[in-house]
């Protein structure tokens, strides 16, 4: 939208132009010419700060007849018989030239600055994305060829309960695999935009409960206390991808807390919004890993349960999408709380019925 | 269909998937016709007559979407979607022309096998004779119109019962939001989706032991509700 930014411009050179000469009327009987000259200049400046060499220059070249026709005598007529408002002219021509130049070489800065900035990033997410290829899918995939094989050459000589646990690592370990595809495919769509929200009203509980359902393996170790109150209002999501930021935030516990610990999903309104929080209780992370725990392929520097680091960058992105925050903290006793937050709208209403059947 | 073998024709590009889809299936007593594409199995469904199809919703040659309305133009049979991609939106684009349900790849068999076979019950389900359904404690009489909990009766007001009733007649499978807010609120109202949350969300609370993790009234999430019952 170039032209659209440059027509802006020139719309400011012409209003930030009568705007002085207004200025000036109002200065006039108080003031000398030279100092009305002066709040032109600061309409030069001003555009020229804002805006290209274009816009700027035309607000010097507008304020210069302006200046001369309104104000130096003989008034209402463009004569340039002093060689001083030549040398205005001269002046406000040059303070646009030079206050452009100086603001496109600042701005040129600044992007070249964000250029690297960008690229660093890339370079940091390429090298963990590597390094996170090189483990967590090399792995599974030496499993399920070594159990694989196994069972194909062997399969016989097996007894009949390892063949059966060969044949499930196999499985389990695709399922993992599957898991760390969806998340990269997931994260670049998200970084892309390619993903469209599909808004509409859903119910936090209905979520929570189908999150659960789909984690119920991975937390069949631990002990899930669900909180939910029973009278949350209903929110405008897209939910299956809220369940996903959910069920991540499951996932990021199940795979980081001991087995037989607690974890705790709870769902409150505080003021606007509703914050969903999963809680485990024990572990600690230093203060530097709780700001960055959310960011891409950052996982907490003690642990080791594996995972890409996807999950929780996932988890904000989504929440991101719809207006929320994610991020973690230390709870009271012990304990990180990951927490996403939600905008609450009104939800519309609905027929009472009040007739229970006979 | 207890008796004679159900057939089932699989339409999948994919060979090492239709090997290990045929090498399941025969175990389990189905007979099975591969079609290797879109067209094929088209084809494929009208001369064979199988029991149900399987269809792949990534086939190179043609849209699965467009194999579902093929088949419905002149089958009612059951039809379950293999959907590789996790966009709800393709799924109910497919479960709208027509199919029946749904899997995503990768499943694991037992999901695809209990897709099967509601498909396949719900297909012969005579038309007369009482049609109850039972899970967990919960009973439902479907001519009778009434639920009963362990013994007690729960009483469920009118829009309740229908929405339970529109979910016992697809028992097993999913039911689209927009099909349930048809069948029980009617076509006007096929946006109003809070009227479901709001609805199922009293029948948990009326029919599951713990309303908050549902074992039988299951969400599935941006699609719709499936109700799973005892067989």
């Amino acid at each position: 939208m170039d032209w659209k930014r440059a027509w802006i411009g020139y719309a400011w050179a012409v209003a930030a132009t009568a705007l002085c000469s207004l200025a000036g009327m109002a200065m006039r009987p108080r003031f000398d010419l030279v100092n009305v000259a002066m709040v032109y200049v600061l309409a030069v400046v001003v555009v020229a700060l804002r805006f290209t060499r274009g816009p700027a220059i035309s607000t010097a070249v507008l304020s210069v007849l302006s200046f001369d026709v309104i104000f130096v005598p003989p008034q209402g007529a463009l004569t340039v018989d002093d060689v001083q408002y030549l040398l205005t002219f001269a002046i406000m021509l040059g303070v646009a030239l030079v206050i452009s130049r100086l603001t496109e070489d600042v701005r040129r800065r600044a992007r070249a600055q964000a250029d690297l900035a960008v690229e660093a990033e890339t370079e940091r997410i390429r090298s963990a994305l590597l390094a996170s290829i090189s483990h967590d899918l090399r792995t599974p995939l030496a499993v399920m060829a070594g159990a694989s094989s196994s069972l194909a050459e062997h399969g016989e000589k097996l007894r009949p309960e390892d063949r059966a646990a060969l044949a499930r690592s196999v499985f389990e370990q695709a399922r993992e695999m599957s898991g760390h595809v969806s998340k990269v495919l997931q994260m670049t769509r998200l970084e892309t935009g390619a993903i469209a929200l599909d808004r509409d009203w859903a119910s936090l509980g209905e979520i929570a409960g189908s999150a659960l359902h789909q984690l119920a393996e991975r937390l069949a170790e631990h002990r899930v206390i669900l909180e939910i109150p029973a009278d949350l209002p209903l929110v405008r999501v897209d939910a299956a991808l809220a369940e996903q930021a959910l069920a991540n935030l499951l996932e990021n516990a199940a795979r980081h807390t001991p087995a037989g610990t607690v974890v705790r999903l709870r769902a409150l309104r505080s003021g606007g919004e509703i914050v969903v929080s999963v809680e485990n209780f024990g572990g600690d992370l230093p203060d530097a890993d709780l700001e960055r725990i959310f960011a891409k392929f950052e996982r907490g520097e003690m642990e080791a349960g594996g995972g890409m680091g996807l999950g929780l960058a996932i988890c904000r992105a989504i929440v991101r999408l719809h207006g929320g925050r994610a991020w973690a903290e230390r709870i009271a006793g012990g304990g990180i709380a990951f927490r996403f937050s939600l905008p609450v709208e009104e939800a519309p209403g609905i027929p009472a019925e009040a007739a229970a059947l006979p | 269909m207890t008796g004679a073998r159900a057939t089932i024709l699989v339409v999948e590009d994919e060979p090492e998937i239709r090997r290990f889809l045929r090498a399941t299936l025969d175990a389990e007593g189905y007979r099975v016709v591969e079609s290797p594409s879109g067209r094929r199995g088209s084809i494929d469904a009208a001369t064979h007559k199988p029991d149900m199809a399987i269809v792949d919703l990534g086939l190179p040659d043609m849209d699965g979407v467009e194999v579902i309305r093929r088949i419905r133009r002149w089958s009612g049979m059951p039809i379950v979607v293999l959907s590789a991609r996790a966009h709800e939106r393709s799924k109910i684009e497919a479960l709208d022309a027509g199919a029946d349900d749904y899997v995503t790849k990768p499943f694991p068999i037992g999901e695809l096998l209990a897709r099967i076979r509601a498909a396949l019950r719900h297909a012969v389900r005579p038309p007369s004779g009482r049609r109850t359904l039972a899970f967990d404690g919960a009973t439902i009489d479907l001519d009778a119109r009434n639920a009963m909990r362990d013994g007690v009766e729960v009483r469920l007001t009118p829009i309740e019962f229908r929405l339970l009733a529109a979910l016992a007649r697809h028992a097993g499978m999913v039911v689209t939001q927009r099909q349930l807010l048809e069948e029980v609120w009617g076509p006007t109202h096929r946006d109003d989706t809070h009227y479901l949350r709001i609805y199922m969300k009293q029948l948990r609370d009326k029919l599951e032991r713990d309303p908050l993790r549902p074992r039988h009234l299951l969400t599935e999430t941006g699609i719709g509700y499936r109700l799973v019952a005892d067989d």
